[in-house]
């Protein structure tokens, strides 16, 4: 697999087809993965791909609008492009889609060698990319039938006191680091609202509500865009498990709208479409 | 040990506002402790941060000068949160005050000296301390030059004070703006091009320059052509600050903090910078 | 002979320390350690490497409240803060607590910021030694070590079945509670890999201008994490809020990575370029604090390394940097 990602790459360079190809590399604890950008063929020698490649490098492609630039994708990733395509962030042509069919992602830690898979993973149905110029690894004939949301549906199963107690104690650990945000391909805005001071939406404090309002909300921006990497979750220095928020809403879009986001780039997305005779049943 | 808190604004009062241009306000500000206000000392090019208390604070240059014992002005152009919210003070409206703040016009090395003073839009509002300190002790002084200007008439700043400049012996103001408007009869050039044009002489001379960046970087390239070397130029630099204490860690230029080290630089200095901004 | 403090002997101290102060340890949250209130002195961790976010948040907290501004009939008074709580912090690394004496030096320059001097005299540190070192630790690289006494009030060393106790300051002794004395000897301090400062901020000024910033901030997220766990970065922003009339000015944390770090109003930003804003961590950390200071603007804790989430490693940094200097 890895010979096939390195040849794939060195001749794009070699052709000039893209001047850069976003890849994994070693980390320096020479357990975990960690992205790189390959400007030159010799470079393409450096590129790995196993089991710690966690990180989705489609955030990058927004910074390189005006070049070709070489991706690896695994299937998550790859629904990235598609939402980013359809939001008008990236140009399909502006990507070489080096997809991946995922063996799934283990537990990822500095220093810390794991066999067991992301939790994440283990509920994956797109081992597959959705989009890519070429396609490296076998996929497989069928992709299992999971219970998609286990950990939704047992948070859904505590009560309302419960839910507040636990989340007001995740909210109280938050020290607005932002990684959630800067890793996550959905959230691009030039100004995040958080940052508005004018009008005050969240402020710069550093406290509970605060903190509670933030995450949140960055949930809800995310509704029917959000495609699952759980990077967010993954970055997170004070193991806050944000995935919990942006799956409950991806589960209520998937029952009430039948959709998934970034499963192509031309399905218009629940929350950025308006027609004028719809309904959903709300408040009927 | 007791430390009084530095980021402890003094109470102030705006005694009086004026408009400059269409977004740029002039504010008279005084402190209410007779103390605070008789120890005020501050020399052209320093700068203090004003609160609008409830939204925040900003630096802003000083525009006056301490030995008139007048009020603090400031020139307040109206382009966020803070200039917002000043903007919509009155005067008898309580601000607070900290400051001054970072290094001045080196006035006595100026001394016996050629100035000319070039300033774009707001960025004469730093420079006016200068013209002023230089028109009232002019014998100190060789001849003032003073090039004002802006993108249009309208966004000409201290207008009133242009009669007073050039009734000054030994001082010729140009006046100068990027587009005219039916009233205008003056010139319609960049700064640049009159600098250019006039030849300014380099000997025994000092450039002081004050406005937006690429005002800045043009003028500079005309200056050097004329044979301005590095150290006979004079400027500020801006950055985002927050503290004026070089504890927020912000406004550094490489390893040079603006609000410790300037913001007064000779070119000499900039162009030694570890970071060129 | 030590003084010794025996391991129940010292949770009985702490206890009764908790009566009179506000006592912070490092206690197990879910899979973290973090320094926290201690509520009950079973729950202080004392076996953990260290914890996620540095003790900095004693003497800077994340988010802190300068003054009140109190408007009434037109006046306004302002009420600045006060720090009035008696404060002792159990279990602080020799590291962490270099990393105080670091955060001592801008903080306490002319003019003191009198909120942290406030927060400093009314803390008093309890400093536990390191028997062994992360892989990721370079305390020794960065003028600090694993059983470097310097800095704390007291310092504890791990030693059989307690704890050897040196009582090192005027506030150490205040606190200190009786001691036996035993016949025990520490054990030798744990080898720490080296990293290559030696002459680190001369390669940095050489180096500023290479390309390899722009190159190594292709994968920095510029989020904020690094400057938040860090035990030394020190960089705030400050916001007036109003509740009610009154207005609280508030400094929280920022970082120098953080998009916007250096935008002005009207939209001019000089570190827009990410190669740039990068270079701006490590010049401050490697050239301009060391500079100013005389000291590295770095402990050694490893807790950068840790957490980023792209694996920015100043350790290879520093090894680049000494590389890429030697060649210009």
């Amino acid at each position: 697999m890895i010979e096939e990602i390195r040849t794939k790459a060195r001749e794009l360079l070699e052709s000039g087809t893209v001047d850069c190809v976003i890849g994994y590399e070693r980390a320096t604890d020479g357990i975990n993965a960690r992205p790189l950008f390959v400007y030159d063929a010799a470079g393409a020698d450096r590129l790995i791909f196993d089991q710690t490649c966690t990180h989705n490098l489609v955030k990058y492609l927004r910074n390189r609008k005006d070049k070709v630039t070489g991706i690896v994708v695994k299937g998550c990733d790859s629904r990235a492009v598609n939402l980013l395509i359809s939001e008008h962030q990236i140009e399909r042509e502006k990507a070489y889609i080096i997809g991946v069919v995922c063996p799934g992602i283990v537990e990822t830690g500095w220093n810390k060698k794991s066999d067991k898979l992301r939790d994440i993973c283990q509920v994956c149905r797109q081992h597959t990319p959705v989009v890519y110029d070429f396609l490296v690894g076998e996929p497989p004939a069928s992709e299992p039938e999971v219970e998609p949301y286990p950990d939704v549906a047992a948070m859904e199963a505590k009560t309302p006191a419960e839910r507040e107690d636990f989340w007001r104690e995740q909210s109280s650990r938050c020290i607005r680091c932002y990684a959630c945000r800067q890793v996550c391909p959905g959230c691009y805005c030039s100004e995040c609202f958080v940052e508005r001071l004018d009008p005050l939406w969240v402020g710069i404090r550093i406290a509970p509500k605060e903190n509670e309002m933030w995450n949140s909300m960055r949930a809800f921006h995310l509704t029917g865009r959000c495609i699952g990497c759980n990077q967010c979750e993954r970055v997170c220095p004070m193991n806050i498990p944000l995935s919990l928020l942006n799956r409950k809403l991806e589960k209520e879009v998937a029952e009430t709208f039948h959709f998934q986001a970034g499963m192509d780039a031309e399905t218009p997305a629940p929350f950025a479409t308006f027609e004028k005779d719809e309904k959903i049943g709300i408040g009927e | 040990m007791t430390v009084s808190n530095p980021l402890l604004p003094h109470l102030a009062t705006l005694q009086e506002v004026i408009d400059l241009t269409p977004d740029v306000r002039l504010f008279k500000i005084e402190p209410n402790d007779p103390a605070v206000k008789e120890s005020f000392d501050y020399q052209p090019g320093q700068f203090i941060f004003v609160s609008a208390f409830g939204t925040g604070e900003s630096p802003f240059g000083l525009t006056s000068v301490a030995y008139r014992k007048d009020s603090l002005e400031v020139a307040v152009r109206k382009v966020g949160t803070v200039t917002g919210s000043l903007h919509e003070l009155e005067p008898g409206a309580t601000v607070g005050v900290r400051g001054p703040f970072g290094n001045h016009f080196p006035m006595d090395e100026f001394k016996g000296k050629n100035i000319f003073i070039i300033g774009g839009g707001i960025g004469f509002a730093p420079l006016r301390p200068v013209v002023t300190t230089i028109i009232d002790h002019k014998a100190d002084y060789g001849d003032l030059f003073i090039l004002n200007g802006a993108r249009t008439p309208q966004d000409l700043c201290f207008s009133d004070e242009f009669d007073t400049w050039s009734a000054s012996p030994g001082t010729r103001l140009e006046l100068t703006v990027d587009a005219g408007n039916d009233d205008w009869t003056g010139r319609v050039d960049l700064i640049p091009t009159v600098v250019r044009e006039l030849a300014l002489s380099p000997e025994n001379a000092v450039a002081i320059i004050c406005g937006p960046p690429i005002m800045i970087h043009f003028t500079l390239i005309d200056l050097k052509k004329l044979g301005f070397e590095d150290r006979q130029i004079v400027t500020t630099l801006e950055g985002k600050m927050k503290c004026g204490l070089g504890k927020c860690a912000r406004c550094n230029v490489g390893d040079k903090y603006i609000c410790q080290d300037g913001p007064v630089f000779t070119m000499e200095q900039i162009s030694s910078m570890l970071e060129q901004f | 002979m030590s003084q010794y403090i025996s391991k129940q002997d010292l949770l009985s101290w702490l206890g009764k320390l908790r009566e009179s102060h506000r006592l912070a340890a490092p206690v197990r949250v879910d899979d973290l350690v973090l320094f926290k209130k201690v509520e009950r002195v079973e729950d202080i961790a004392l076996d953990f490497d260290n914890t996620t976010l540095s003790p900095k948040e004693f003497f800077f907290p994340p988010t802190e409240t300068l003054f009140y501004a109190d408007r009434k009939d037109g006046q306004v008074e302002l009420v600045p803060a006060e720090v009035t709580e008696e404060t002792v912090i159990f279990g602080i690394r020799p590291c962490d607590a270099k990393g105080i004496a670091t955060l001592d030096l801008p903080y306490m320059e002319e003019p003191g910021d009198a909120l942290y001097q406030q927060h400093r005299d009314r803390t008093t540190l309890i400093g536990l030694s390191c028997i062994k070192a992360c892989p990721e630790c370079f305390c020794t690289s960065m003028g600090s070590g694993p059983d470097d006494a310097s800095n704390v009030d007291i310092m504890l060393t791990e030693a059989g079945e307690g704890y050897i106790v040196q009582v090192l300051t005027d506030k150490g002794k205040a606190i200190a509670p009786q001691l036996a004395e035993k016949d025990v000897q520490a054990p030798p301090a744990p080898a720490v890999t080296p990293v290559p400062s030696e002459g680190i901020s001369e390669k940095m000024r050489e180096a500023f201008d290479d390309p390899y910033w722009g190159r190594l901030a292709d994968r920095c997220l510029h989020c904020s994490m690094c400057s938040y766990v860090c035990p030394t970065c020190y960089c705030f922003d400050i916001r007036d809020y109003n509740e009610n009339g009154r207005a609280n000015r508030v400094r929280s944390w920022e970082s120098c990575q953080s998009p916007g770090f250096t935008k002005i109003a009207g939209g001019h930003d000089p570190r827009a370029d990410k190669g740039i804003r990068l270079r701006q961590r490590f010049g401050h950390k490697l050239l301009y604090f060391p500079e100013h200071f005389g000291t590295m603007h770095c402990i050694g804790c490893g807790r950068c390394v840790r957490s980023c989430p792209v694996n920015i490693d100043i350790r290879e940094i520093i090894q680049d940097v000494q590389k890429l200097g030697a060649q210009k």
